[in-house]
């Protein structure tokens, strides 16, 4: 009984102020090892590769390139389903692992055709390491004629730039939302699966057929839309509320004050 | 026939209450030149009654499971009535009583009403206040967010910096090796019994000995003097005082109605600012966020653990602070009260605050 007491009292002593701060977790022996060597096997890729899109999601090293990354010893062995770097044509598969959809109608594409003889592959256009989130700035003059004029290209920019316009602010309207408490899990998962499919369509990199599809995607981003404007409308009620309210009680604080005068001129 | 007068005579005749009232409301004189640092207790009461009632609608729809209370909390948010209210008023409102608390505290020291024989109002005001913190820790684990896991995580991993029983307190702590089921458990309790129980007795204490001793005359005006410890009990009282209701009721009225409008523009418009993005995040044990950093009534202190070569003296050197706040007026024995009078006092006074508030910036930042 005095034990715990005493015990009590240190907490209450030495505990009550303290608060939190950052910690980072040890167990990704990639970084530890690879971190620490010199050039594209170490320093370059781990430094990029904090800065993606991967890095963001949680996506780590062995995620790509298998193996173990809790144990030093047995990192990179067969045994624990390390991968290494994949030849320059297996990219795509390497990454369609995850991105299943896309990889599908990249090797329907012109790309795809061509990539065992030196043709785009992922990393051609979206970088390995420092992967970023896909926008529609990828497809720019200074990287598509490294191969190829660019007249196709714009075409297809030309062609999907409001529906990626579209995306672009549903996604920001849904990031103001989730901010605010909203629960928008279901909106996300809506967005990311039309998303998901218009990037399937514009990797076939066919103009007919994103001609000819793009206005289906259209129609499903008004739906989502029509969904966010619902919740931005209930939100915006909801400040017009509490800023009535607000107004209420500050009068309410004014007529106390002058009441309280009334009372001090008697004094 | 008046209900309300035929009620108040039934209990008159039985309890005495119009005496009673007349005691501590109309007849009970404060000093002329109160001024509205004293309407803080009032504050704080009212939103202290506002954390009762919205954490007991909260308990409605909250689950304290760790599979289920982050659920439980986003259900409350987008599901329930008015639960996003609930929550952001109780939120807003946890934050809002530690500027209020401040506010109370640094007025009380300002003015040197903490002094003799006011020892025990200061002590046992100093014990709310680490109770409020106390309730901000404990609340802060239970929507079971990133944010909830892994401040609580570091935050008990601190007390292993202690010598010899250091393992043992987090083991006490977390109910088990690290934060989970136990944990939650155990903050629960506190959180929605243990503190409040013993919070709403202090408060009784509190505020019996505000009432027992008498208000402290603001020691500012020509005709303020200090006045000796008396030898034995004494009632300060203030003859020529203004009545306490309804001459200063009113005036607690209007600064309890701007606090509500600062809690309610804050819930409606900028709820954000006390909620940072890692709170919306489930827990998650196997990823620790880079970027956690306690409320900001707690950076002080973090960044205090990062200044000090060892963890042992950060800890140390809060402890050494705050102990030596919570028994300040039985080091400080003087009977001048007056700002003016105590230059030393009001040095240390801000300098103490700018510590407190570089060293918050600077947690921030760090």
């Amino acid at each position: 009984m005095k034990k715990i007491f005493l015990r009590s009292l240190l907490l209450l002593f030495f505990l009550t102020p303290v608060g939190a701060f950052p910690v980072v977790a040890g167990t990704d022996v990639c970084i530890d090892c690879h971190g620490g060597l010199a050039g594209q096997l170490g320093e370059i890729p781990t430094a990029e590769w904090k800065t993606s899109i991967h890095a963001r999601h949680r996506i780590s090293c062995h995620d790509c390139h298998g193996g173990d990354p809790t144990d030093y010893v047995k990192a990179m062995t067969a045994e624990r389903g390390f991968l290494g770097v994949p030849e320059y044509s297996e990219v795509p598969s390497f990454c369609g692992r995850c991105h299943v959809g896309v990889e599908e109608d990249y090797w329907e594409s012109l790309h795809g055709q061509v990539v065992d003889v030196g043709g785009p592959n992922c990393v051609t256009c979206h970088e390995n390491h420092a992967v970023q989130e896909a926008t529609i700035d990828l497809i720019n003059e200074d990287s598509c004629t490294r191969c190829h004029s660019y007249d196709k290209p714009a075409l297809i920019k030309a062609e999907i730039s409001d529906t990626e316009a579209m995306l672009s602010r549903l996604e920001a309207s849904i990031a103001s939302l989730y901010r605010v408490g909203v629960d928008t899990g279901h909106l996300e998962d809506e967005l990311f699966a039309t998303r998901n499919s218009f990037r399937r369509l514009f990797h076939s990199v066919d103009i007919d057929k994103i001609r000819a599809e793009t206005a289906a995607f259209d129609a499903d981003l008004e739906e989502t839309k029509a969904t966010i404007d619902d919740l931005e409308n209930t939100l915006g009620k909801r400040k017009l509320a509490g800023g009535a309210l607000v107004l209420l009680l500050l009068l309410g604080g004014c007529i106390a004050l002058l009441i309280r005068r009334t009372y001090q001129d008697q004094e | 026939m008046n209900l309300a007068k035929e009620t108040m005579d039934w209990l008159d005749r039985r309890l005495g209450v119009r005496e009673l009232m007349h005691q501590n409301l109309g007849g009970y004189l404060l000093p002329r030149n109160i001024n509205i640092w004293y309407t803080m207790g009032a504050v704080l009461l009212a939103m202290f009654v506002l954390q009762f009632i919205t954490g007991i609608l909260l308990l409605i729809y909250y689950v304290p499971h760790t599979d289920k209370a982050f659920a439980s909390v986003t259900m409350i948010m987008n599901e329930i009535p008015y639960g996003w209210l609930m929550r952001y008023l109780h939120v807003v409102g946890s934050n809002l009583i530690i500027v209020f608390l401040l506010a109370h505290m640094l007025s009380v020291l300002y003015m040197g009403s903490y002094k003799r024989p006011r020892e025990l109002t200061w002590l046992s005001g100093f014990i709310l206040f680490n109770l409020g913190l106390a309730f901000c820790l404990t609340g802060y684990l239970l929507p079971w967010s990133q944010l909830s896991f892994w401040a609580t995580t570091v935050a008990t991993d601190a007390a292993g910096a202690i010598p010899v029983v250091g393992d043992q307190i987090i083991a006490y702590l977390r109910g088990g090796p690290s934060v989970g089921e136990a944990t939650l458990g155990r903050f629960f309790a506190l959180h929605v019994m243990g503190l409040p129980m013993a919070f709403l007795l202090l408060v009784g204490f509190h505020l019996f000995c505000v009432r027992r001793i008498g208000i402290s005359k603001p020691p500012f005006g020509d005709d303020y003097r200090p006045t000796d410890m008396p030898r034995s009990f004494h009632h300060d009282e203030h003859p020529n005082g203004v009545p306490f209701h309804p001459n200063y009721t009113i005036k607690d009225a209007a600064m309890v109605f701007f606090a509500l409008a600062l809690l309610v523009a804050i819930t409606f418009f900028a709820p954000w600012l006390f909620i940072p993005p890692d709170a919306l995040e489930p827990a998650d044990p196997f990823f620790t966020p880079s970027d956690i950093k306690p409320e900001w009534y707690f950076l002080w202190a973090y960044q205090t653990l990062k200044i000090f070569p060892s963890e042992l003296l950060g800890l140390a050197s809060q402890g050494l602070a705050m102990g030596f706040l919570a028994l300040l007026p039985f080091f400080d024995r003087g009977l001048e009260r007056r700002p003016s009078n105590r230059p030393l006092f009001v040095t240390l006074y801000l300098l103490g605050i700018l510590v407190f508030v570089g060293l918050s910036i600077w947690g921030h930042y760090s």
